[in-house]
């Protein structure tokens, strides 16, 4: 991975010249073009559509934002696909699944945003073979309901959760209805085996839907403390919940969210010009205002939150995605009932 | 003489068939062609998937045996079914003693009831569970703090996240339908059935339950069944209180097949027998009602006065308030909270109130606005488009003036039982691709809440056409004038009030419809109830809170427009004429 990394940069740095001429090409053919859809499951609909929104100040083409969950998303391009409509032109799920499935059945056009070098090392080339690109980001982490409980009473790492001092305390979402909470799912059970989930049962934790019930459970004070997601977690303690942060200690669990050209687009120019505008320095802006993380090292973390340099991160491969998650929620179902 | 017996009903109704031509048969066809688009395209899309093998689209019955081959999956229907159960008991058991006080008596405060039975039902779904959540939540409901406070106890009686609670929720958002249905059809029956009953030595409570009920039974039956179908095919409220609860339905076990790897094919396979039971259930209720004569409105007039309760009006008036405590007071209390404060989690609070919330969602947000006027557009035309065409149908299935006509209103009732998320599929793959090319027009979500609601529209319309005597229009037959002038000069007029309630009935659902319209909207057709389950998505419950009561007060005037048309003419002599 380093490697491959290390040979974009030096790629980028020796084509600097001709990367902004196609830039300009890029940008003419977008014009004419003159739109493009987005089926788009990142961030939240508030923020997709003001990245929609300042694309067309910048370039001025519209984009067609389609902001919906991820399920919804994947569900609507696969019926596109199957009557034969060419509706979309850049796809972003959060479910890294959706991406094996669809690149292997070469739904996908291939582009390597020249941008690619500039944003954070950790985002870089998560698809080697270039057809999907990190675009969003979220964690889950410990968060907790601070008039209930002291920060020094939070839980620090993951196990902390399996206390016996939290029993009908803990709140979680389903890996059944959210990729953020299998893909969590999938960590613990890769560091710290099913048993982790065995024992978690044992403190009777109120299972969710979406990761972001956990927010709802903890501000009723429902439940004092949960797996939940940094970014809503934190936008909600912003306007003066009482909700707080812990990132864990032995890893917070890093969602990556791609992006990726649909093959057959109709607007190839301003789809590939798109996802440049993606990693971006106001893309990032934008993205961080709506609590997610930048892509761009140099833009600030959204209120409250860590840059990625000062935690400890930790994410599966696209692969075990794919085979994983499926795997877990069976095995949920088997220990939670449902 | 206000009641024909069945037998002169039904002879009434049959000998016009076969007869010669009817220029009103090109209407009952367009009727019938429009219903065969509606319904049917999507119906063999979706039959045809669920025999189909993925990828291949081979014939294989491999689908239905991977929906229901595991117990986990055949519990969530039996859940399912006693969801619906449950749930449409406890909505009648709210309805019909509401329904009754304030079309039949002298029940004080019947206007406010009648207001506050549609105010509970522009709730959406979401908000009602997310309230009940905060009411009765086992740790920290405020009904659960408020007895502990009272009896000191260790903790309270009361846990929303079980399947009683669930039951509740969702028997308290859907009870007006059997409300609105049964008090149309209670205020067509004149008064002197029930004074015969009198006169023969009925007391009041023995000629409710002998006469005026039943005589109200199609509306009573078919309300029931609305309310079981429609807690079956919900999403929303289960999706909040049974995954907590442990337990799967039907709808949260079908958005699991949609889940990594999708298998649409086997979802579909999941919810065809859900149609048996549809079928089931209106072979059920034309067993319950096959005997008996309903014909209230007989073109005669008639008396109309209140039964006089004595002090149990009062009682009656208690058990109004606490049904409207339950379903609005309290929840509301949370809602306006939510709305008009800077962060929820904080409480009840004087510097946590602010305005921001709903500048944010009116002038702020790039879509909400919008999509709240998208939401009233697409809700309003469906709703019309519901009403003409379900009175046809109605109309020819109940005179039967085609062979077969059961099947047109079976054809009606299916699409409700189909959860949406289902249903959506069959939607696109019919009206999205050439020739009709809709995909993203506000036009498919329009056929798609269209299709959605017929079998509201439908209940509602055969049972107020049973409640007709066909003499009426047989007399603008003998005097020379077409079936479509019975139906539009008689027919229409006189059932107006009922056709106005079917109207708000299946308007304001439409403005809430979520499950298909996820599906079909378009860049520009956003509509609110996705705009909302957007946000309870992000988890913003004040901005949640905030639109979802910019709605209610959108909806207010509607309401009072409403509430003034169905209880108008009560008091009047001689409504029928």
């Amino acid at each position: 991975m380093k490697r491959i990394a290390g040979l974009a940069l030096i790629a980028a740095l020796t084509f600097t010249s001709t990367a902004r001429a196609d830039m300009k090409a890029l940008e003419e053919g977008a014009k004419k073009e003159g739109e493009l859809t987005w089926y788009v499951a990142h961030y939240t609909s508030e923020g997709a559509e003001d990245l929609g929104r300042n694309f067309t100040e910048i370039y001025g083409v519209k984009v067609n934002v389609v902001r919906t969950t991820a399920q919804v998303a994947y569900q609507r391009l696969l019926q596109d696909i199957k009557n034969n409509q060419t509706v979309c032109d850049v796809f972003s799920s959060t479910d890294l699944g959706h991406y094996v499935r669809l690149a292997a059945q070469g739904r996908f056009e291939k582009y390597v945003p020249e941008t690619t070098p500039k944003i954070d090392p950790v985002f870089q080339n998560f698809d080697p073979a270039g057809f999907y690109h990190t675009t969003a980001a979220g964690m889950v982490t410990l968060t907790y309901n601070t008039a209930k409980v002291k920060p020094e009473e939070a839980p620090q790492k993951w196990q902390d959760l399996l206390d016996m001092k939290w029993k009908g305390k803990v709140s979680t979402g389903h890996p059944g209805f959210s990729g953020y909470v299998g893909t969590w799912v999938l960590m613990m059970k890769k560091l710290y085996g099913w048993s982790y989930f065995e024992k978690l049962e044992k403190n009777k934790p109120q299972i969710g839907r979406s990761i972001n019930d956990t927010v709802t459970a903890l501000n009723a004070g429902e439940r004092q403390v949960a797996a939940g997601a940094d970014g809503s977690t934190l936008a909600s303690a912003v306007r003066g919940n009482p909700l707080a942060v812990n990132y864990p200690t032995d890893g917070s669990v890093l969602i990556i969210s791609p992006s990726a050209i649909m093959k057959g687009t109709k607007h190839p120019n301003a789809a590939k010009l798109f996802m440049e505008y993606l990693y971006s320095v106001e893309a990032a802006k934008i993205n961080a205002k709506h609590f997610g993380i930048p892509m761009r090292p140099e833009v600030p973390v959204p209120p409250g939150a860590k840059p990625m340099s000062q935690i400890k991160v930790i994410k599966p491969t696209a692969a075990e995605v794919d085979k994983g998650i499926p795997e877990v929620i069976e095995q949920w179902r088997d220990t939670f009932g449902n | 003489m206000t009641v024909v017996s069945p037998g002169l009903d039904g002879a009434l109704a049959r000998p016009r068939r076969g007869l010669a031509f009817d220029s009103t048969w090109i209407l009952w066809a367009a009727i019938i062609a429009v219903l065969l688009f509606l319904v049917v395209s999507p119906f063999v899309y979706l039959v045809v998937t669920s025999f189909s093998a993925e990828g291949t689209g081979e014939f294989t019955f491999a689908n239905y045996a991977a929906a229901y081959g595991r117990a986990r999956y055949v519990d969530a229907l039996l859940n399912s079914l006693k969801l619906g159960a449950a749930a449409a008991a406890l909505a009648g058991l709210f309805a019909i003693p509401l329904a009754w006080a304030v079309a039949r008596t002298d029940m004080p405060g019947r206007g406010l009831t009648r207001m506050l039975v549609l105010a509970t039902f522009i709730t959406p779904p979401y908000t009602g569970a997310v309230a009940w959540i905060l009411l009765a939540g086992p740790n920290a409901g405020w009904l659960n703090r408020f007895y502990m406070l009272l009896t000191g106890a260790a903790e309270g009686p009361f846990n929303i996240y079980s399947f009683a609670g669930l039951a509740l929720v969702i028997a308290l958002y859907s009870f007006p339908y059997i409300f609105i249905f049964t008090t149309a059809a209670l205020e067509l029956v004149s008064s002197e059935m029930e004074d015969a009953a009198n006169i023969l030595g009925a007391g009041a409570w023995r000629t409710m339950r002998r006469v005026t009920l039943p005589l109200a039974l199609p509306a009573i039956l078919g309300g029931l069944i609305i309310c079981f179908l429609e807690a079956i095919a919900l999403f929303g409220s289960p999706a909040m209180i049974a995954i907590p609860a442990r337990f799967n339905v039907v709808t949260t076990q079908l958005f699991q097949f949609f889940g990594n790897p999708v298998r649409v094919e086997v979802a579909a396979a999941y919810a065809m027998p859900l149609l048996g039971v549809t079928v089931i259930l209106i072979l059920l209720q034309r067993l319950m009602t096959r005997r008996k004569g309903f014909v209230a409105l007989t073109g005669k007039g008639g008396d109309r006065r209140p039964i006089r309760l004595g002090n149990w009006r009062w009682a009656m008036f208690g058990y109004a308030m606490l049904v409207a405590a339950l379903s609005v007071f309290l929840p509301y209390m949370f809602l306006l909270q939510a709305a008009f404060a800077k962060a929820w989690g904080r409480g009840f609070a004087l510097d946590n109130l602010s305005l921001r919330n709903f500048h944010f969602v009116l002038f702020e947000h790039a879509t909400a606005a919008k999509s709240v006027l998208n939401s009233f557009i697409y809700a309003g035309v469906s709703a019309t488009a519901v009403v003409i065409l379900t009175l046809g149908v109605a109309y020819i299935a109940t005179r039967r003036l085609v062979p077969f006509a059961g099947v047109l209103g079976f054809l009606c009732i299916a699409p409700f039982v189909i959860p949406g998320v289902v249903l959506a599929i069959g939607f696109y793959a019919a009206y999205a691709p050439p020739p009709l090319a809709l995909y993203g027009t506000a036009l498919i979500l329009i056929l798609a809440f269209t299709t959605r609601f017929l079998p509201v529209g439908y209940v509602n319309a055969s049972a107020a056409i049973r409640s007709l005597n066909p003499e009426m229009e047989e007399a603008v037959r003998v005097l020379g004038g077409s079936r479509l002038t019975a139906l539009r000069r008689v027919v229409a007029p006189l059932l107006k009030r009922s056709l106005l309630g079917a109207w708000l009935l299946i308007f304001i659902p439409a403005t809430r419809e979520l499950s298909a319209a996820i599906f079909l909207y378009g860049p520009n057709t956003k509509v609110a109830s996705v705009m909302i389950f957007d946000m309870s998505e992000e988890g913003n419950f004040e901005y949640l809170s905030a639109l979802a009561l910019i709605l209610q007060v959108l909806t207010l005037p509607l309401l009072y427009i409403g509430q003034r048309a169905l209880g108008r003419d009560f008091m009047l002599r001689r409504t029928a004429t």
